[in-house]
């Protein structure tokens, strides 16, 4: 089972999009599919048309008081299931803090799963926290979405720093671009000139595309409801870069 | 119908569309005649599958609620019914091929594993499920002919559960259907699919009936067991074991049911030999196209286990087995070694790569293109032996001779050997044979020794396979176990010492080719870890054949016969 979580530190970079889009894909190819959506705001649950509530909330889950498996959800779509959002979830640091190995405790979670699934996203909410730490532990990959504006790749060296620092479990980390705009010279500018030495960057740039804001009206992915469009080639171009076991 | 077992008469698509032809001499009929004779039921031949195996779980724990209609289903009523509690989205009807693979022991299906090729307009998916409809994981496929080998499978899930499954034997067609399905979603006020219906009818009269299928999605089972109740109130009923409906002719019956050491050891072996018959005829078809390796070892070991049956049965069977059959059969295992062989050793290249040293594997290669090549020839003659008039006659004029052996019995009742000592005779003289034959093996016997034991274990091992149905099932098993173990190391010692001596062959024929040096390097590595091999194995035969001479199993085989 390989886990991959869409990270960043900022919100509203598509970190979400990101994630429903490439699950969808990986499922398509008939790979046993989890997304779990850990932003409280619960956007990739509502994608999925499924209601942001886990009975017993993050306790339940981070204390074992109910089994992972009864939170899950079937999605519309064959080989991809959904651990939905829980408003509780903000609290979850919280309830992370309160465990032994607290570190390490979402990895545990996942690795009760690891028979069930092949692929497993993690949708993380924008902070850097102790669910934060969490997703470095349980991640193979963490995929970070940049806008590209220099502030963005400020983040993404914040980020490498923290991956670097953190002790044990030390995630890939692939960066891409995001909700570009080839329009803007600022845009065609950081792109051209982010570093590559310091980490992987995606070749494929994810242009910013209303048909991507539509999955909110539309509740689904991309490839779903417009499967030759821009938008979803972008993303199949992304999901081969990235694809746990393609070579480079 | 849909029919994938071994069943007299039925429909077997499973070679290419050629169903298995069961004449009057068929060894079907004779089988049949005798279980009637000992049983007085009717039964039907099957061949039952080994215990199941477990492979992980798939992505969606649906749960498989099942409804039956013995007439067409009616789309309007249906949706009406479910409407009352959802929105139901209707997809349109589309013929849909199901071609059902399986290997042709059916390993998934004991596995408990579904698998379906589905032919759709749209294009074609590979469908794997658990056979009690809990999971399904699905993936496009492209252009895939069947037989074909697991690993040939689009890489990922079904592969990774079908692939070690499956093992070395091809996926074949066992079932061939046409149906109409259409899928209805039921949606609730989200607009989330919450269970999905698909209705499933036959395009033709013959196939198996109507169904609907309430598929549960992971987290709404309540759901589905809703909607089945929503399905049930519009008067179609509940199947409680769906599986029943593709295999009613699994029967549960024993095929050997009612055997006993007072019965004429005739009957004993002419059930044994019909057997082996049907075995041959079964595996013909799949030998004769090439289908997997398997075909031709199963086809040898049924005529292995008719000479060994031949020679057990000197005693009450006529003449004419020991003066025509024995030598008939000697015939077709004959013509079937050489293909056997190379298969073996192209079998075994992946494990001979492992044991070069200084060789790099690739040095291998030339001796793999050899093999192959020596393979197609002889693999040509033996078809050619396959298809000839001699082989025909053979197999047709056994039929019949089994056919006049069962016709003869009750003439023969009270005469001659019962079961009970015809096994006295055969299992004691099987017996003596090996313990005097490994008890003079030193650490100097000639291999020649060690081959002849050999054969004499085979034949203890056939008594002790042709007489099951009889013996007490524990002590046999337990028999058949410690005489494996002598068995292996024999087998590693004889196979050793074959192995050897055609490399040398096989090298030499290659360099005449204009081999590389670097094949006859890597070969020579091949014939020093056969020859450790085999000093490995005599060292071992000391130790194997104590522990088969152990006073343990000597009381064994004492209760079984073969003491006496």
């Amino acid at each position: 089972m390989k886990v991959l979580a869409t990270y960043n530190i900022k919100g509203g970079v598509g970190k979400t999009s990101t994630a429903v889009n490439l699950a969808y894909l990986a499922a398509r190819e008939g790979r046993r599919t989890l997304l779990w959506d850990l932003d409280p705001q619960g956007a990739a649950t509502y994608m999925f048309r499924v209601r942001p509530r886990v009975k017993g909330g993050a306790h339940a889950l981070v204390t074992r008081r109910r089994p992972i498996e009864s939170a899950l959800k079937a999605t519309d779509f064959d080989n991809l299931d959904l651990l939905p959002a829980d408003f509780s979830y903000r609290n979850m640091d919280l309830e992370l803090d309160d465990t032994k190995k607290r570190t390490r405790r979402l990895g545990q979670l996942l690795d009760s799963l690891a028979d069930d699934y092949d692929i497993v996203f993690l949708d993380c909410p924008p902070s850097i926290s102790l669910v934060s730490e969490n997703v470095m532990h349980a991640s193979d990959t963490l995929l970070v979405p940049l806008i590209p504006a220099t502030l963005s790749v400020r983040t993404l060296d914040q980020l490498i720093r923290f991956v670097a620092d953190s002790q044990g479990n030390r995630p890939e980390v692939v960066a891409f671009f995001s909700m570009a705009d080839r329009r803007k010279r600022l845009h065609r500018a950081v792109i051209d000139a982010i570093a590559r030495d310091r980490t992987r960057v995606a070749d494929t740039v994810i242009p910013a595309l209303s048909i991507i804001e539509q999955m909110a009206e539309r509740r689904a992915p991309v490839p779903a409801f417009a499967p030759t469009s821009r938008a979803a080639q972008c993303y199949e171009q992304l999901w081969a870069e990235v694809r746990p076991g393609t070579p480079r | 119908m849909s029919n994938h077992y071994r069943t007299e008469g039925a429909k077997d698509s499973r070679h290419h569309g050629v169903a298995r032809v069961s004449t009057s001499a068929g060894p079907v009929a004779v089988r049949t005649a005798l279980m009637q004779r000992q049983t007085g039921v009717d039964l039907v031949a099957v061949r039952h599958s080994s215990a199941e195996t477990s492979v992980a779980t798939m992505t969606s724990r649906s749960r498989v609620l099942q409804a039956v209609a013995d007439s067409p289903l009616e789309l309007q009523s249906i949706v009406a019914a479910l409407a009352a509690q959802y929105a139901v989205t209707t997809g349109v009807k589309q013929l849909v091929r199901r071609r059902r693979l399986d290997t042709f022991d059916q390993r998934l299906h004991a596995a408990g594993l579904t698998l379906e090729h589905q032919i759709v307009a749209s294009g074609d998916r590979l469908v794997l499920g658990r056979r009690d409809g809990s999971s399904t994981v699905s993936v496009p496929l492209k252009d895939r002919q069947w037989p074909a080998l697991a690993d040939v499978l689009p890489s990922g899930p079904v592969r990774e559960a079908v692939a070690p499954v499956a093992g070395i034997r091809a996926l074949m067609v066992s079932a061939d259907e046409m149906r109409r399905l259409r899928w209805l979603e039921l949606r609730n006020e989200d607009g989330k699919i919450v269970v999905r219906v698909e209705l499933d009818e036959p395009a033709s009269a013959a196939a198996t009936p109507a169904r609907v299928t309430v598929r549960a999605l992971r987290g709404y089972d309540d759901q589905a067991r809703r909607a089945d109740r929503l399905l049930v109130g519009v008067g179609l009923r509940a199947v409680e074991n769906p599986e029943n409906l593709e295999n009613r002719e699994l029967s549960s019956a024993s095929p050997t049911a009612g055997t006993s050491r007072a019965m004429p050891a005739r009957v004993l072996l002419a059930t044994a030999l019909s057997d082996s018959l049907l075995a041959v005829r079964e595996n013909l078809p799949g030998l004769l196209d090439d289908v997997d390796t398997e075909f031709l070892h199963d086809f040898r070991v049924a005529v292995r286990r008719t000479r060994a049956t031949l020679k057990m049965g000197r005693p009450t069977l006529p003449d004419v087995m020991r003066h025509s059959w024995e030598p008939a059969f000697k015939w077709l295992g004959d013509i079937t070694t050489p293909v056997r062989d190379l298969d073996v050793y192209l079998l075994d290249l992946p494990v001979m790569r492992t044991w070069l040293v200084t060789a790099n594997p690739t040095d291998l290669e030339p001796l793999a293109t050899h093999l192959r090549s020596r393979r197609a020839v002889e693999r040509r003659t033996l078809v050619r032996r396959l298809r000839s008039a001699r082989f025909r006659r053979l197999d047709r004029e056994w039929g019949e001779e089994l056919s006049r052996l069962v016709d003869t019995l009750d003439d023969a009742h009270g005469e001659g050997f019962s079961a009970g000592q015809l096994i006295d005779r055969s299992l004691s003289r099987a017996y003596r044979r090996v313990a005097r034959g490994g008890a003079v093996i030193g650490a100097d016997s000639p291999a020649g020794d060690l081959h002849e034991l050999r054969k004499r274990c085979k034949e203890l091992r056939y008594a002790l396979e042709v007489f099951a149905p009889v013996i007490d099932s524990a002590d046999g098993n337990r028999a058949v176990d410690d005489l494996k173990a002598l068995q292996d190391v024999l087998g590693r010692f004889q196979d050793s010492e074959a192995q050897r001596m055609a490399m040398r062959g096989f090298a030499e024929q290659m360099m005449i080719e204009g081999t590389t040096a670097g094949a006859m390097l890597a070969m020579g590595e091949l014939i020093g870890h056969l020859d450790v091999e085999q000093d490995r194995a005599r060292r071992e035969f000391g130790a194997s054949f104590a522990r088969f001479e152990r006073p343990s199993n000597t009381k064994l085989m004492h209760r079984l016969g073969g003491g006496t």
